[in-house]
């Protein structure tokens, strides 16, 4: 029974610090579900989704061969094939709302009766009924389109057919998911078009003839032998080795390398939210902490009163304890029951950047597990801490022991007229900087996170250039690939007669095997633009320089050598060293012009030329020009693709979530230790009143004590970003293929978050305050 | 007799709930400049109420205080906090020390806030008084590291570094064995001595002594007042008696 009324007495004593609890709990338990319902389900659905849409382990883009069904039988009879499933496309480039395509579309012939795909309702919340037909004139997209191109239903796109202006425009009726290529990262797209309107399609090409833009293709699903063993680039090996496919290969991707593409928003960002949600559960110890070594100060007395009626300690530990598991409970709970909204309100934002629906049910098991091990961990660890319960006794009590101060002054007076405020507040630090020990420390976390997602922010660019800088071998401002028979030259001086060319060279992307293993390879006419991050450029002809992710696949190093091949042979190559290019998830190569000649055959049409312009800011009216004169005859493409818009909305969400969950958490971290603070300091403030000092002056001096304490923790978090930022961020953005992410904020940046944390603290510690002016001061009378 | 402070049917009703319990009950009374004013009477009678409340420490309900002819009980809370910093001076029962301050520091701060001087001044007054109140050597010691005397009389000399028009009192050796109390109210008694207007709760005879002026409350209403010649050691038993008569007719 004295449980019971023990519990309740206490719970309603510290209802302010309990609930501070409640709330921070709660938070970390909203982004911790978030991050592991984010994670599961979209691996898990990507997965599922590709294997039912038939993707098979291997998925081939191939132009049209010859002979397709001699082709399909080949592959079947390599022993380690178990099926072959063919999907016809069309390669065609394409133009919505007047954004042209960075890469070339799939029109994709949508068959009804085999096709496995699922369409979006027009309001992207969940799927239609049944399958629908594709009337002629009518396109299905991915909703990924939205954030890439702004394509709405009933917007038109139109594909580029063959020179001279053919083209077929068809309206957008609806989007459909694509497990395959519907995130934003990846620039292929899938467009599902009629029957009628692939004939038609297949008309106009063959009508035109040499001048057809649009190539008839398929992709070849091939699923392996389940007993096989192979590795999907081991497969690829054998095809290319026993079949015909590597003279009708455009490009090809494993289900690995594909789930990869799909999924690398979900990752990235994942992981950056859970980094921030294991931050928050680390700030919530600290405060939890803070909280319990409050409670006993403040409870010191009927602490000691309790045990002289007979209330041993470990019961006095064991109400305090069932006080926190209440509130931690509470929270878990509530934060399970706010989840699930959350993340249907986050599958919905982020369906037009990642392409799919990602389910919002919570995973069970795994949420399970997670919580058990989070309350295991809170509990163990209030456990320790109410420890100190033990250590009261009646008679340290009767000797009032409760708030000995261990500060021993140096001086007699260290204090002035000038500043006395700002004297009085570093003092109070001093000597109760166990108290603010914990601000410190929250501080230091907060502003070291955030100052982590400044710097990826920093590194992005506002423009998306530090992510081009890793996608590109080269830098450039704007590329220029002439097609058919128009001259580069005529291309060039439209492009001088908006701006000056300050500097130009070549760029290829010819598809390549490495080791018999196809892989892009970045041919360029000048090695040394590489961006290189170890060893040489490849200045020589019989020289190769290779990504991290390649040189982890073939276990190489610079110095090693590698077989490359393309249409005239394979020959051997010595890696002159690591360079970053972020393409195909950093599956790449590059080499000199002169080192691909050895291989393969010069085409006037494969190179793009890269231009330097005098005044970048031209890039847009040139590009715009270009596309009016020479419409399907050239491709422009300026240091950017329409992902990157992005990208750099969802890390701008992310930062104003975190920035608001940092608010949430500072304000509820102020208020706590603040209130705690104040119930220490009242009769000191009191004395202050009476001495003279106003509230606002002692109010003021409040706020500057968890400024400074904040400023102190947000000069440690700084530091910490500086040093950890980087190697942490590269690990996650190898994931991605982006081996080399080295930011380098601006000062006004770099201080930025500590500045802010170190504010809100204060601001924050103001509001704390009001409570000093309703300061008794008849706490000083003893009548 | 100059009046220095004027509280004028000065009524605090302090309530519990429903239960309302009139601790004074429209007070009228007089401060005088140069006076040591005692108050005294019986446990509950309003007595520390009565001197917070004239010192705008503690709110009235009703009724006006008036210090140096200005409505003190209207100040906001600004002009109070000036009007504590400059004009009066505080000595508790409790010495009320700020804890994390040495001696010397709580005694300088309260000088800084007066704004009497500049810092050296300050410090240099701070030292004086140190020595006139005997705790010099417990100068760069912290409250919780002196005797309850030596911090008593570090109390004084905070209360009287900004020279103010008047010190209020409110039972200083309340706390105090017997030496240290005596050593106390000699300081408050050169402090008279040399013109400091002092308003004192006690209810100890040997503290009423020192007064020139004995005001006696009970049930929150003045009922007699008397008046002495100032405190000398020598006569201190007749006063005693005069006092204990004076006491005895009012029935205490």
């Amino acid at each position: 029974m004295e449980f019971k009324v023990l519990l309740k007495a206490g719970m309603k004593r510290h209802k302010g610090s309990l609930s501070g609890i409640f709330f921070l709990v709660f938070l970390v338990s909203v982004s911790l579900l978030t991050v592991v319902s984010l994670w599961s389900n979209a691996g898990s659905y990507i997965h599922a989704e590709m294997e039912r849409v038939g993707f098979g382990d291997l998925t081939v883009w191939i132009s049209a061969p010859k002979e397709p069904d001699a082709l399909n039988r080949q592959i079947k009879d390599v022993d380690a094939v178990a099926r072959v499933e063919s999907q016809p496309l069309f390669y065609a480039d394409y133009t919505a709302n007047g954004v042209e395509s960075d890469s070339e579309g799939q029109l994709i012939l949508y068959r009804e009766a085999t096709d496995n795909y699922r369409f979006f309702k027009n309001e992207l919340n969940g799927y239609e009924e049944g399958r629908a037909a594709i009337e002629p004139g009518a396109v299905y997209v991915s909703p990924s389109l939205i954030s890439m191109m702004e394509v709405e239903i009933g917007d038109e796109i139109s594909f580029a057919t063959a020179r001279n202006g053919g083209q077929i425009t068809l309206k957008t009726a609806g989007y459909y998911e694509d497990p395959f290529m519907g995130s934003s990262m990846i620039g292929m797209k899938g467009f599902l078009i009629s029957e009628a309107d692939y004939q038609a399609i297949h008309a106009q090409t063959m009508e035109a003839g040499i001048d057809a833009l649009a190539r008839e293709g398929a992709m070849l699903h091939i699923f392996a032998e389940k007993d096989s063993g192979l590795t999907a680039a081991e497969l690829n090996v054998r095809l290319n080795q026993e079949t015909n496919i590597p003279l009708y290969t455009e490009f090809n991707h494993s289900a690995a390398a594909i789930s990869g593409f799909m999924l690398i928003l979900q990752q990235v960002f994942g992981g950056m939210l859970a980094a921030f949600a294991l931050v928050l559960l680390f700030v919530t110890f600290v405060v939890l902490a803070h909280s319990i070594s409050g409670v006993i100060e403040e409870d010191y007395v009927n602490l000691g009163i309790l045990q002289t009626v007979g209330v041993s300690a470990g019961q006095l530990a064991r109400i305090q304890q069932a006080q926190y598991v209440i509130v931690i409970l509470a929270g878990m709970a509530i934060g399970v029951i706010a989840s699930m909204p959350l993340n249907q309100l986050i599958a919905g934002m982020t369906v037009t950047t990642t392409g799919v629906l990602i389910p919002t049910g919570l995973p069970v098991g795994l949420s399970l597990l997670m919580f058990t091990g989070m309350l295991v961990l809170l509990v163990g660890f209030i456990h320790t801490k109410l420890n100190k319960i033990r250590r009261v006794t009646p008679m340290k009590v009767i000797r009032g022991e409760a708030h000995k101060l261990r500060w021993k002054p140096r001086r007699p007076c260290s204090l002035k007229a000038d500043g006395l405020s700002g004297m009085l507040a570093v003092r109070q630090l001093i000597t109760g900087l166990h108290h603010y020990i914990g601000v410190c420390i929250v501080a230091a976390l907060l502003v070291f996170i955030t100052s982590l997602v400044g710097r990826i922010d920093v590194w992005l660019g506002p423009d998306g250039s530090g992510m081009m800088a890793a996608f590109n071998p080269a830098d450039l401002d704007i590329g220029i690939q002439a097609l058919g028979e128009q001259s580069i030259e005529d291309m060039t001086a439209v492009v001088r007669s908006y701006t000056g060319i300050t500097d130009e060279y070549r760029l290829a992307m010819p598809n390549v095997t490495v080791n018999d293993i196809d892989y892009g390879a970045n041919v360029i006419t000048e090695p040394q633009r590489f961006h290189i991050l170890q060893g040489q450029t490849s200045l020589n002809e019989n020289e190769i320089v290779v990504t991290e992710t390649v040189a982890a696949n073939f276990g190489v190093k610079p110095g090693d050598t590698l077989m490359v091949g393309s249409d005239l042979g394979t020959e051997e190559f010595v890696i002159s060293g690591i360079y970053q290019c972020a393409n195909d998830m950093g599956d790449n190569i590059g080499m000199s012009r002169e080192g691909y000649l050895r291989i393969g055959k010069d085409n006037r049409q494969m190179w793009c030329y890269h231009y330097f312009l005098a005044d970048p800011g031209q890039r847009g009216p040139i590009t715009e020009a270009l596309n009016t004169i020479y419409a399907g005859d050239v491709h422009v493409h300026e240091n950017s693709w329409p992902g990157l818009l992005g990208i750099i909305s969802a890390m701008q969400a992310l930062t104003v979530l975190m920035y608001a969950m940092v608010t949430v958490f500072i304000l509820i971290v102020t208020m706590m230790t603040g209130n705690k603070l104040m119930s220490y300091e009242q009769k000191d403030m009191a004395i202050y009143q009476s001495l003279g000092f106003s509230s606002g002056q002692l109010r003021t001096a409040f706020s500057i004590r968890f400024g400074m304490a904040a400023a102190v923790g947000a000069v440690i978090g700084c530091l910490m970003a500086a040093l950890m930022t980087d190697p942490l961020v590269s690990a996650i953005m190898r994931l991605a293929g982006i081996s080399d992410f080295t930011s380098h904020p601006s000062f006004s940046r770099l201080i930025f978050p500590a500045v802010l944390v170190s504010l809100l603290f204060g601001g924050f510690a103001f509001l704390a305050g009001r409570k000093i002016k309703k300061c008794d001061l008849s706490l000083l009378i003893s009548d | 007799m100059k009046t220095i402070l004027h509280g004028q049917n000065v009524t605090r009703i302090f309530q519990v709930g429903e239960d309302k319990n009139r601790v004074l009950d429209r007070v009228t009374v007089e401060i005088y400049e140069g006076d040591f004013t005692i108050i005294m009477g019986p446990s509950g009678a309003g007595k520390s109420t009565l001197l917070y409340a004239l010192s705008g420490m503690e709110s009235i309900n009703d009724g006006t205080v008036l210090y140096r002819g200005h409505e003190i009980n209207r100040y906001n809370e600004a002009q109070k906090a000036r009007l504590r910093a400059q004009e009066f001076g505080f000595v508790f029962q409790q010495t009320h020390l700020v804890s994390n301050l040495t001696l010397f520091e709580n005694i300088a701060v309260a000088g800084y806030v007066s704004k009497t001087g500049n810092s050296r001044e300050i410090q240099e007054r701070t030292r004086q008084l140190m020595r006139q109140m005997d705790v010099e050597r417990a100068g760069g010691q912290l409250p919780s590291q002196v005797s309850g005397g030596e911090a008593q009389r570090a109390a004084i000399a905070r209360a009287v570094i900004g020279k103010p028009g008047l010190l209020f009192a409110d039972e200083p050796t309340g706390a105090l064995n017997k030496s240290n109390s005596i050593v106390v109210l000699d300081l408050l008694t050169g402090l008279a001595a040399d013109g400091q207007s002092i308003v004192m709760v006690t209810h100890d005879l040997r503290a009423a002594v020192r007064g020139t002026r004995l005001l006696y409350l009970e049930d929150g209403k003045i009922l007699d007042e008397m008046r002495l010649s100032p405190y000398e050691k020598a006569e201190e038993k007749d006063r005693e008696s005069r006092i204990n008569a004076w006491l005895s007719h009012l029935r205490w």
